[in-house]
Parts: structure tokens; C-alpha cells; sequence
């Protein structure tokens, strides 16, 4: 359950003839519980890929499924986590946690037994009655996460989710992820176009063109990081210095720079 | 519109320099009605044109014991805002879900925008002569065109606000999977609300500039016909307590929505200035 | 809420929701479920307007009307600009003057315009004087506060750089303050045209001897529905033709200065 296909995709925004066309026959396969980044040059239509999975963008041509089933519309079964965050600023955290519950016609009982589980493990106990713009925004982002987990979706899309946030306090939430995604794993769709970022988090990482994207390579780094064992590694600046994790990280770098060309955005 | 002095919290200054504007604030005020004194006393400006303050007392002291055109100050002051109570909040009730409604649906705004350019032009004043000749000189005409004022600002701030709601919002929702009528409850009115406070703040000053007109116009009680008989018997001291009754519950009725918005709105922390 | 509709869709549902209108309210009308007298149908309204585009009434021709309350309002507004702009401009920069004006404009904020219009009888009777009044206090708050904003929100860069070049106070306002300050000035003038022209149409309601307002009172008092309507449908466009105008040169002037493409 959970697995992800694009089959043939192009998407042209505008009109048919003389839009811009910003994906190029996409052909991709995502395994349950794979969790697969997606980087790229600016524009090349990665986020696009994303908003498409979610339901919030239709495909020009082909086909995007979600086990077997088409994509029409968006919906709990496909959690997106946004960079801005998205937060309701006028619901207590609480609350913002509990929309999608409600939206499932939960009964309270359990809706506060999974609300009570998310914010344990994002950490978040103490602030469960704090409004959004009384958090900084490590905080905040860990409400959209937690909001998202919170539904047990089968697959989770993350659209460049750490973007938005310092250095210090992505490192911190990479980390995190990385905790979450080795004892909660799911289908994960992750956009970034930080390299170092797609490697330490990705089973696998495609690589895309610059527009009109189309998808260049796709690296297993799972193989490696299972055959050199990364996770001995609880810190994430030790990891990033092991030999295996900097030749991948390099290759993509030198893929991503054939990209870059002499006009790039 | 915000008062000025609201501007001047906002762009700084200790708070010693607050106070010190205060003083200066107070002093004018002061030195404006120790002028008022000066003017009347010496006859430089003649009480047939404007009142001295000794006739502007005897004026408030009468209408608001004996009473002046047919009632007192507190009757004639209720009869003004229960109209205007009245129009404003049939005005909101009505105004606010159709802008709503418009921001939300593109094919609701298509069908009802040009008949909604079409009226908005027309100064809710002018509606006075028409709603008298359809209604009378009674209630019911005031609070139409006292409706009708308020109406307008509702429904353009509502669907403002509506259009101007961050696309992810929506989409957050969305993919929650939020029905219809929870959208509308819990995310879009909550996020249009602080332009739909703007919106009631227009609304409420358009309901008393058309009130105080539309009584002026035609009326038998409410304090707009207390400037009118005031006027006509040629009495500059009512004239002056008519309006400042008008500015003190115009002031009044608007500190009160200020305070309804600072609670609306207490997790709006982004926009306070 | 969706993409924008397409040109053609839009059209055609704002034909259907306009012709679902006049087809109602003639329906009312003609059919008398409304009495025809207090609900002329919008063919008798536009009829009559086309009528009183030469035929006088109320001593004179709708056009001649138009253009005596016109008059009153070009007084009124300009007036209202010629004090209100200069005086926000250095309330902006001087904070003295800003202290001792802003207590007092606050203080007659909250009096509708409107309720000038006992006092502008009283002094002015039914000449230009009254209407000229009440146009101003509506009229005037606007250019105060747009000129005050424009003035007092000026990038703290630019006025630094002024300050380090030696400029004195009147450069400052003239050649610093106003051209920063245009854009919200011409915004708030689009509004104080708004506004003025709201109050003249109250004003000439109750104080005048001429004017559209006077028009629509002399013709409700003879239950002249039909020029009732018409008058309220001359008020109407003449409005919208003002706003329009304004927000051209507007959008021409922040094309001028590069903010807008």
C-alpha cells in the first residue's frame, strides 16, 4: 500500500499550444514504504511532480496513480507537508492536529489518543496549547509534520519542508526525520534541491533536467548506506563525512552542473 | 482609517515621548477651548453664527432634562442607534456570507458582479428620496438605506479577504480533507476575517453619515432631526450639541467593534500595527 | 477557489446574472405586483433619462444640474486637496505640528460629515458656501491622512541621505517628502474624489435651490418616480466615470515611476 507511479507524464501550464511546458514524459515508480528525494535545478518541475501526486495539479498527458488508482483530488490518504508551513493561525496547535481527524468523523477518544502520540513524538507536549505565531518555526514545521503523521497516511509529500528554516534547526530536523522515517516507515515524496539533504534522507534520489524536467538518473543510495552502515552514525556532520556518502553526493553534484549550462535560471 | 494617533504608536518613540505628545495633545485641546472663550466673550465671532460656550451648556442642559424636539437627549440619542443597530447588523448578516460566497465561487462572482457594479456607484444618499417615496418618513426607510450603506463595504471587504487567503492555506484544508461547510466555518471566514473587520468598520461609519442624512431629510424623532428643528428655529447652541452627540456615539459605537475585533482577532499577532 | 474562468464563461454567466435582473425587475413592474408608480421599469427609467437630457425640470435641463453640482464638488475637493495635502505633508515632518493637529482631527473624525449641513445652512443659507462645507469635511480626511502617511513612511534611508547632503526643512518637503509621498497622496485623493462627491449628493439633499440632489428631492416630493431613478442613475455614472479617471492616472503614475509593469 502506498506505492506511487508516474506514467508518461507531461505538464504544460497555459495554454495548449505556446505554454510552458515544465515536465517531460516523467516515468517513475515509487515501492511502498520507499522513501525517494527528488532534486533539481530551479524550474525544472520538481515541485510540480508533487502537486500532482497531491492532487492539486492535474497531468497535461500520462498518468499519475497511487496504488493503482488515478489521482483525482487531494485528501488525507496523500499527507502534504508544505514550506510555509501552512498552519492555521487562529487554532491552538491542538486543534491544528485535529482538523484532519475530525475530517475522518474520528471519535474524540481516539482523536486525543493519536493527537497525544504526535505530539510526543514531535516533541511538541509542552506547546500543545500555544497558537502558531507563538512558535519559531522549527516549532511550527514540526506541527505540519505532526499534523500529517497524525493521519497514518500511506504516503507522505514533502515539499522542500526545511526550506523555510535556519541552518541550525534544518540539521536538527533532518535528523529527525531520518528517527522517524527508520521507526514509522511510509511512501515518502521528498522535494529539495539541497543535495546533501536528498542523500542523508533518500533510499533512492532522482536526478532531474532543468526545464522542461525530465527525470536525468536515479541513484540507489540505499544499497550503499545499508552496505557501509551509515545509521552507526547518530550525527549527521559524521555521516556527511563518510567517504561512500561524499562520492554519491559528488555524482550528483556533477550531474546537477551539466544542468546548470551556460543559461541557467 | 485609523486615528493618527494610532500611527504615532506605531513608528516608535519611548514611552516618555508618548507621554510628552499627550501633554501636547491635551494642551491643544485646552488651548482650543480657552479660544472658544475668548472668541464668543469679545463677540469676535457672533453667537448667531456659532455658539458661545455658556449657550452651548444652556442647549445641553435643556435637551437633556426638559428636551428639545419632541423628546431627551437619551431618547433621541437611543431612537438614533437602535436604527442604526438595526441597519448595520442586517447589513453584515447579509453582506458578509454573499462576499464570502462571491470570493469563494468564481461562478457566483461572475453571475452577481455586474449587477453589483452597476449599484455600487450610487452614494447610499441617493437612495433617500426613493426609499422615502416607497417607505415614508417611518423607521423602515432609514434602516433600508441605512441597509443598504452598510451593505456594500461588507461585501466587497468579505470577498477581498477571501481572495487574499495563501493558496496553501486552501490546500492545506484540502487535503485534510475538509468538507464544504467546515471550509467555510473553520478557514476561510477565520482567514478573511481581518479584512472583514475592515470592511464592518466602513460598514459602521457609512450607517451614520446615512442615518444623521436620512433624518435630517425626514424624520420625528433621532438626533438627525434634533439638527434639523435645531437649524430651522435657528438655534446654533443645539445645533452644536447635535453634533457632538453625533461624534460621541459614533466614537462609542466604534470603540465597542474595536474591541469585538481584538478578541476576533487575537491570533492575527502579524498584522498588529 | 479555483483558476480565474475563462473570458467567454465569464461573460456569459454575468449576461445571465445582469438580464436575470432587469428581467425580474421589469417583471415587477409590468405586472404590477409592484405598483408601477413606485417601480417604473428600467425602460421607463432610461426613457425618462433620455428626456431629461433636454427637457428642464426643476428649473433646469439634467445636464445643467450635473454641472452646477459639479461645481460645488470641483470647490469642494480642491479645496480639501489645497489645505489637506500640504498641511499632512508637514505634519509628517514636523512633529510638533503633528502633535497638536492629529488630537483635534481625531476629535472631529467621528462627526459624519453630514452633520454639517445645520451649521453650512445656518451660515451659508442655500448658497455655493453650504454644499462647498460639507464636501470638505468629506473630502478632506482622506488628503490628510495619505499625505500624513506618505510623508511620515518615507524609507528612513532616504531621508538619512537628504539630512547628510545639508537639505533644509522646505527642500525636504518639496523636493523629498512629496515625490516620495505621491503615490498614497494620489490614492487618497482617488478616495476624497469618492467621498466628496458622497457628500455632495446629501448636501444638495437637504441645502440647495439647484443641483442633482435638488433635482431628485423636488421630484420625490411630486412623486416623480421615473426622475427619481434617472437622477440616482446620472449620480451613479458620473461617480464611477471619477473613480475611473482617477485609478488611470493612477496606474499611470506608478507605471511612470517603475512600481507596476
Amino acid at each position: 500500500m502506498g506505492s506511487i507511479r508516474f506514467k508518461n507524464v507531461d505538464k504544460v501550464f497555459g495554454p495548449s499550444a505556446g505554454g510552458v511546458k515544465v515536465l517531460d514524459d516523467i516515468n517513475l515508480e515509487i515501492a511502498e514504504k520507499e522513501f525517494v528525494a527528488i532534486v533539481g535545478p530551479s524550474g525544472c518541475g520538481k515541485t510540480t511532480c508533487l502537486r500532482m501526486v497531491a492532487g492539486f495539479e492535474p497531468p497535461t498527458s500520462g498518468e499519475v496513480s497511487v496504488n493503482g488508482k488515478v489521482v483525482t483530488a487531494p485528501g488525507p490518504d496523500r499527507a502534504v507537508v508544505f514550506q510555509q508551513f501552512a498552519l492555521f493561525p487562529w487554532k491552538s496547535v491542538r486543534d491544528n492536529i485535529d482538523l484532519g481527524l475530525r475530517n475522518k468523523n474520528l471519535p474524540k477518544v481516539e482523536r486525543d489518543e493519536r493527537i497525544a502520540a504526535a505530539l510526543r513524538l514531535m516533541n511538541l507536549e509542552s506547546h500543545a496549547d500555544a497558537f502558531p505565531h507563538q512558535l519559531s518555526g522549527g516549532m511550527q514545521q514540526r506541527v505540519a509534520i505532526a499534523r500529517a503523521y497524525v493521519l497514518d497516511p500511506e504516503v507522505l509529500l514533502m515539499d522542500e519542508p526545511f526550506g523555510a528554516l535556519d541552518a541550525q534547526t534544518r540539521v536538527v530536523m533532518q535528523e529527525e526525520l531520518v528517527r522517524l522515517a527508520r521507526v514509522n516507515p511510509r511512501t515518502v515524496l521528498f522535494i529539495t534541491h539541497a543535495v546533501e539533504e536528498a542523500v542523508y534522507l533518500a533510499d533512492r534520489v532522482a536526478i532531474m533536467t532543468r526545464r522542461p524536467g525530465r527525470i536525468k538518473e536515479v541513484l540507489d543510495i540505499r544499497k550503499v548506506r545499508e552496505a557501509e552502515n551509515w545509521d552507526r552514525m547518530t550525527r549527521i556532520e559524521d555521516v556527511m563525512d563518510l567517504e561512500s556518502f561524499v562520492h554519491l553526493r559528488t555524482q550528483i553534484w556533477k550531474s546537477l552542473r551539466e544542468e546548470k549550462g551556460a543559461n541557467s535560471v | 482609517m485609523k486615528a493618527l494617533s494610532e500611527n504615532l504608536k506605531s513608528v516608535g518613540g519611548s514611552a516618555d515621548m508618548a507621554g510628552r505628545r499627550g501633554w501636547i495633545g491635551l494642551g491643544t485641546v485646552a488651548g482650543l477651548i480657552a479660544l472658544w472663550f475668548v472668541l464668543s466673550g469679545t463677540g469676535l465671532v457672533s453667537s448667531a453664527r456659532f455658539p458661545s460656550p455658556a449657550e452651548f451648556w444652556v442647549s445641553l442642559t435643556q435637551i437633556a432634562t426638559r428636551g428639545y424636539a419632541g423628546g431627551q437627549l437619551w431618547q433621541h440619542a437611543l431612537q438614533s442607534l437602535r436604527l442604526v443597530a438595526m441597519g448595520f447588523l442586517v447589513a453584515i448578516a447579509t453582506g458578509i456570507p454573499l462576499g464570502l460566497w462571491m470570493g469563494w465561487s468564481r461562478r457566483a462572482e461572475a453571475v452577481i458582479n455586474p449587477v453589483f457594479l452597476i449599484i455600487r456607484p450610487i452614494p447610499p444618499l441617493a437612495w433617500i428620496p426613493l426609499a422615502i417615496l416607497w417607505l415614508g418618513l417611518g423607521d423602515a426607510a432609514k434602516i433600508m438605506v441605512i441597509w443598504f450603506a452598510a451593505f456594500v463595504p461588507s461585501v466587497i471587504n468579505a470577498f477581498s479577504g477571501v481572495r487574499a487567503i495563501d493558496r496553501p492555506m486552501i490546500e492545506a484544508a484540502r487535503m485534510l480533507g475538509t468538507p464544504p461547510l467546515r471550509m467555510v466555518v473553520e478557514v476561510i471566514a477565520p482567514a478573511a476575517m481581518p479584512m472583514i473587520f475592515t470592511g464592518l468598520r466602513l460598514s459602521l461609519q457609512a450607517a451614520w453619515t446615512t442615518l444623521v442624512a436620512a433624518e435630517l431629510v425626514g424624520a420625528l424623532a433621532g438626533i438627525g432631526f434634533v439638527l434639523n428643528m435645531a437649524q430651522q428655529d435657528i438655534y446654533p447652541g443645539m445645533i452644536l450639541v447635535g453634533m457632538v452627540t453625533v461624534g460621541v456615539l459614533g466614537w462609542a459605537t466604534t470603540r465597542a467593534l474595536g474591541a469585538a475585533e481584538r478578541r476576533a482577532l487575537a491570533w492575527n499577532v502579524a498584522a498588529r500595527d | 477557489m479555483g483558476p480565474p474562468l475563462p473570458l467567454r464563461e465569464r461573460l456569459v454567466l454575468g449576461g445571465l446574472g445582469l438580464g436575470g435582473f432587469i428581467a425580474l425587475w421589469t417583471l415587477l413592474s409590468t405586472t404590477g405586483i409592484v405598483p408601477r408608480s413606485f417601480l417604473p421599469t428600467p425602460f421607463d427609467v432610461m426613457s425618462r433619462f433620455a428626456v431629461l437630457l433636454s427637457t428642464p425640470f426643476a428649473g433646469a435641463t439634467l445636464p445643467q444640474h450635473l454641472a452646477s453640482s459639479f461645481q460645488r464638488y470641483g470647490s469642494g475637493v480642491l479645496l480639501a486637496a489645497a489645505i489637506g495635502v500640504p498641511l499632512g505633508l508637514m505634519m509628517g515632518w514636523f512633529r510638533v505640528l503633528d502633535d497638536i493637529v492629529t488630537p483635534i482631527f481625531d476629535g472631529l473624525r467621528f462627526i459624519a460629515p453630514i452633520a454639517w449641513v445645520p451649521f453650512a445652512a445656518l451660515w451659508f443659507g442655500t448658497g455655493i458656501g453650504g454644499p462647498v462645507l460639507i464636501i470638505f469635511a468629506g473630502a478632506f480626511p482622506p488628503c490628510l491622512i495619505n499625505a500624513y502617511r506618505g510623508a511620515r513612511f518615507v524609507e528612513p534611508r532616504l531621508i538619512e541621505a537628504a539630512r547628510m547632503l545639508g537639505t533644509g526643512n522646505t527642500r525636504m518637503i518639496v523636493e523629498i517628502l512629496l515625490p516620495a509621498a505621491t503615490p498614497s497622496i494620489v490614492a487618497g485623493l482617488r478616495v476624497s474624489a469618492g467621498l466628496g462627491w458622497q457628500s455632495l449628493v446629501g448636501a444638495e439633499l437637504i441645502v440647495a435651490a439647484a443641483g442633482i440632489g435638488f433635482m431628485m428631492v423636488q421630484a420625490q416630493a411630486n412623486v416623480a418616480t421615473p426622475t427619481v431613478m434617472a437622477g440616482m442613475v446620472a449620480i451613479g455614472l458620473v461617480g464611477m466615470l471619477i473613480d475611473i479617471l482617477l485609478r488611470q492616472f493612477e496606474a499611470w503614475l506608478r507605471r511612470r515611476r517603475g512600481l507596476e509593469v
